[in-house]
């Protein structure tokens, strides 16, 4: 067996604070760099709500040099890619090239993200793509399922409780002038972090971070962090009528734990077992004994704050409540009388075992390494990971199952015909049912 | 663009066992993991009439056991292993792949093997019914239950002729994947899922000396089969549809869309090469014209999308759509297409360049992952019997000229070859 380690990472940091992650992988002659910046969704203010993603996808509209075409052609020109990605936690905006061109694809990256012009006509453009894609979720039934479960999971105006690109009204209230705001308050050096990944050379990528990166200064203002609350502890099924479905799209979830949590480890063991794979006890149940299910799968969003667990599912209309039933039945058996010793050992010899196989590729790498910086995470995180795995016992993982998992305050939401599902989820009994 | 060495240079070494089962292996031992890629030469476009969607209900049986391997085992093995796994099926191939710690590689083999060799003594009516339980609700989960979900039967009926085995999709019908039966498994194991319609790769960390000991160990008893039978139908087709055909759908979808498909010259053919830049510099990247003409300046559409299907049987195809923003008139959407679709004539070198680039680009950042490699260096050798074939895709793209790009546009993408398919939101006057 040949050890595997994770990848070397020079860390160093610009006079401005803007902190450097360098690792060299020269496999291929590619290369990703990710600019790393604090300017995720969860410290948005509710009211302003997708301000955060849609600011992050603006910045291909256009520099003060270079239109959003230009800026385009520039970058397709010399093979790169760029990509904007805004999530709850963190902008990244990063490049891949081949290694050849690094120095120019870093040049087009300090311009997109220091020197954005954001023109009105490229908000507006964004502003109306961000509003066709909120009437496209509410028609696809998994992505209403998901938003209406959030929605009911979180107290009323919470900032989980919204879809993170926003909602009609936040998005439509998003001005030029409040992009460039958020710009000025979080897009700064001193909270943010360049993660480069491929064939080339720690101190070449720093001399060239300094000439493209060097000028800029400050310190993020950041936002206000939220404290999730919940709307309700009471378990209750919610059905969202879609008269012609041919399936009933399933959410069953309550608030989670923040990704700082102490039960990190011992709930990714636990969620393996429950519904984190193929053979998790959900999906043997549902999908393999019962064929109610192309498959189901169970997760924590672990975000700065404390994002939701869910159960998600879709199955056919008929079998609705004893989808329902089922999963109620292995989450309180998993909760009751925890995982075997043979299913931890299962889960942990899974989860550190592909850990190698899912850091391939420069764009995989530096994804992992910009988890340090967005979630303050010590240099050492990644060379200890599999060891906290492997660390977890049956009763730890149960231990912290029971504190995450409480199958008597889930939220559940069903979208599917209502006039089908309804009188079988009653009968159930497992909570009062409403129909929106 | 200047000449420079291309990025892609993937070294594979090619063997085959008496029993007909071609292996490839590519080593590259920088990581201590290892692909384990299968392709068998069969998919929907077998299937006979009154089975369609079978064979992707088979490659689900594929994983309910095998002679040695209790059901969900494959499954279970593989992720105490610390490896990855699935399988797809798709109109010419079916494959099956593993990635896993390279000192677990015999253990990827040995189940591959087990079930090639030896899965019928495994099959119950009982595995069957859970199976088409599960393959039905995949079909409405990802369709049936999906806005525009129904869109590839709809340009399947109508760029391929029914008697054509493109006509029908992967997935199949409801009724004909109630209709499959114990025989029908059995029948199609026997057919298709022999050795000498295989193809094996193996792409990482391997002694290659060692690797085909044990490929040879764990595949070489099984027998090969007959002869692959026929292809169902009529496998060969006009290289245009003839006319423009028209489908106008009304359903509860949130934004009006208009796909565009054209009958292409197959990926066995050169000319294939010309639709895929073609493709490319219509719709991928940001700086291509149908995102800057349609997203960024005229601003009625939500998104574009333009795509070929590298397809073996007679005929490949290309698939154009934009999806409009609320309100938005379908008829102005075509209009803006087909301007785009007949400005392919005038293609400026740099143009064609800069799409080749950036699907070099995107090849490299694929092949980054082993599985990826070892996926394609399978398709290379299945439908070209050459793997190393995939070394020399860029430089195929690379001498694709402005000039068979308009001729390529003028041949194909006119009149006399569209199938247009336009979905109205059902609420909309």
């Amino acid at each position: 067996m040949r050890p595997f380690d994770f990848p070397d990472v020079t860390a160093g940091e610009l006079d401005n604070g803007l902190g450097l992650r360098v690792s060299r992988l020269a496999r291929l002659p590619l290369t990703t760099v990710s600019l790393v910046l604090d300017a995720g969704e969860t410290e948005v203010d509710p009211p302003s709500a997708g301000l955060a993603v849609l600011t992050g996808d603006a910045l291909e509209g256009g520099t003060e040099a270079r239109s959003g075409t230009e800026l385009a052609e520039a970058l397709e020109g010399i093979g790169a890619t760029l990509a904007l990605s805004t999530g709850w936690d963190a902008t990244t905006a990063s490049v891949s090239c081949l290694a050849d061109r690094l120095d120019e694809a870093l040049a087009l990256l300090a311009e997109v993200t220091l020197r954005p012009s954001f023109p009105t006509q490229e908000i507006d453009r964004l502003k109306a793509q961000r509003l066709a894609a909120i009437q496209q979720r509410a028609m696809n039934p998994s992505s209403l399922a998901a938003d209406v479960a959030n929605e009911l999971i979180y107290a009323e105006g919470s900032t989980y409780g919204r879809p993170l690109g926003g909602t009609t009204e936040s998005v439509e209230a998003i001005t030029v002038d409040a992009a460039r705001d958020l710009v000025s308050r979080r897009y700064r050096p001193g909270s943010a972090g360049l993660v480069a990944v491929g064939d080339l050379d720690a101190a070449e990528v720093e001399e060239m971070a300094l000439r493209h990166f060097g000028g800029w200064s400050g310190r993020s203002a950041g936002g206000v962090m939220p404290e999730p609350s919940a709307r309700s502890t009471d378990r209750r099924i919610v059905i969202v009528d879609r008269p012609e479905a041919v399936q009933s799209e399933i959410r069953m979830g309550h608030i989670g734990l923040p990704k700082a949590s102490e039960d990190y480890f011992a709930l990714l063991v636990f969620n393996m077992i429950l519904g984190g794979s193929f053979t998790s006890r959900l999906n043997l149940n549902l999908r393999e004994r019962n064929g109610f299910t192309y498959g189901v799968r169970s997760r924590f969003a672990f975000r700065r704050a404390a994002g939701p667990f869910s159960v998600s599912t879709a199955v056919q209309t008929e079998v609705s409540a004893a989808a329902v039933r089922e999963t109620l039945h292995e989450l309180e058996a998993l909760v009751e009388s925890g995982p075997t010793e043979d299913e931890t050992q299962a889960a942990r010899d899974y989860i550190a075992g592909v850990f190698p196989l899912r850091l391939e590729t420069t764009g995989q790498i530096a994804a992992r390494i910009a988890e340090l910086i967005v979630y303050d995470l010590s240099d050492d995180y990644h060379a200890h990971y599999r060891d906290r795995i492997r660390a977890v016992t049956k009763q730890d993982a149960l231990e912290a199952g029971r504190r995450a998992v409480r199958p008597d305050e889930l939220t559940i939401v069903v979208v599917g015909a209502a006039e089908k599902i309804r009188g079988p989820l009653e009968e159930l009994d497992v909570g009062p049912v409403l129909v929106r | 663009m200047s000449a420079r060495r291309s990025a892609i240079d993937i070294p594979v070494e090619r063997y085959s066992l008496e029993n007909g089962l071609k292996v490839n292996i590519s080593v590259d031992r920088t990581v201590p993991v290892v692909a384990v890629n299968l392709w068998y030469g069969v998919g929907s476009r077998n299937e006979r009439p009154g089975r369609t969607g079978f064979a992707h209900l088979f490659e689900h049986m594929m994983f309910q056991g095998s002679a040695n391997v209790p059901k969900n085992r494959h499954f279970e093995l593989i992720e105490r292993a610390g490896g990855s796994l699935n399988a797809t099926t798709w109109f010419d191939r079916t494959n099956y792949f593993e990635t896993v710690p390279s000192h677990q590689l015999d253990l990827a083999l040995w189940l591959e093997s087990d079930r090639m060799g030896w899965m019928l003594p495994a099959m119950t009516q009982e595995k069957l019914d859970n199976q088409r339980d599960v393959v039905m609700n995949e079909k409405r989960e990802r369709y049936d239950n999906q806005p525009y979900g129904d869109w590839d039967e709809w340009i399947q009926k109508m760029v391929f002729p029914e008697s054509h085995p493109y006509h029908h999709t992967v997935i199949g019908s409801m009724e004909d994947l109630e209709a499959a039966t114990l025989e029908d498994v059995a029948e199609f194991f026997r057919t298709y899922y022999v050795p000498n319609n295989a193809v094996l790769t193996l792409c990482g960390d391997v002694n290659p000396t060692k690797a085909l000991q044990a490929v040879e160990r764990y595949f070489g008893e099984i027998p090969a089969g007959d002869a692959i039978p026929p292809l169902p139908g009529t496998p060969t087709l006009d290289p245009v549809i003839g006319e423009t055909r028209r489908e106008v759908v009304r359903a509860k979808v949130p934004l009006p869309r208009v796909l565009l498909a054209f009958r292409t010259p197959p990926f066995t053919d050169d000319a294939f090469y010309t639709a895929d830049v073609a493709s490319s510099v219509l719709g991928m990247g940001k700086a291509s014209r149908l995102y800057r003409s349609l997203v960024r300046e005229k601003r009625v559409a939500k998104d574009v999308v333009s795509y070929v299907f590298p397809l073996t049987t007679g005929a490949g195809m290309l698939l154009v759509w934009a999806t409009g923003l609320p309100g938005d008139d379908p008829e102005t959407l075509e209009t803006y297409l087909d301007e785009e679709l007949a400005g392919l004539g005038s293609v400026s070198r740099a143009e064609a360049d800069r799409a080749v680039t950036l699907t070099e680009a995107r090849l490299v950042r694929g092949i980054e992952q082993a599985g990826e490699r070892a996926d394609l260096l399978s398709m290379y050798d299945q439908f070209f019997d050459d793997p190393g074939r995939l070394n020399e895709e860029v430089d195929r793209l690379r001498a694709v000229t402005p000039g068979d790009i308009s001729e390529f546009a003028d041949r194909y993408l006119g009149s006399d070859n569209r199938a247009a398919l336009v979905y109205v939101p059902e609420d909309s006057t």
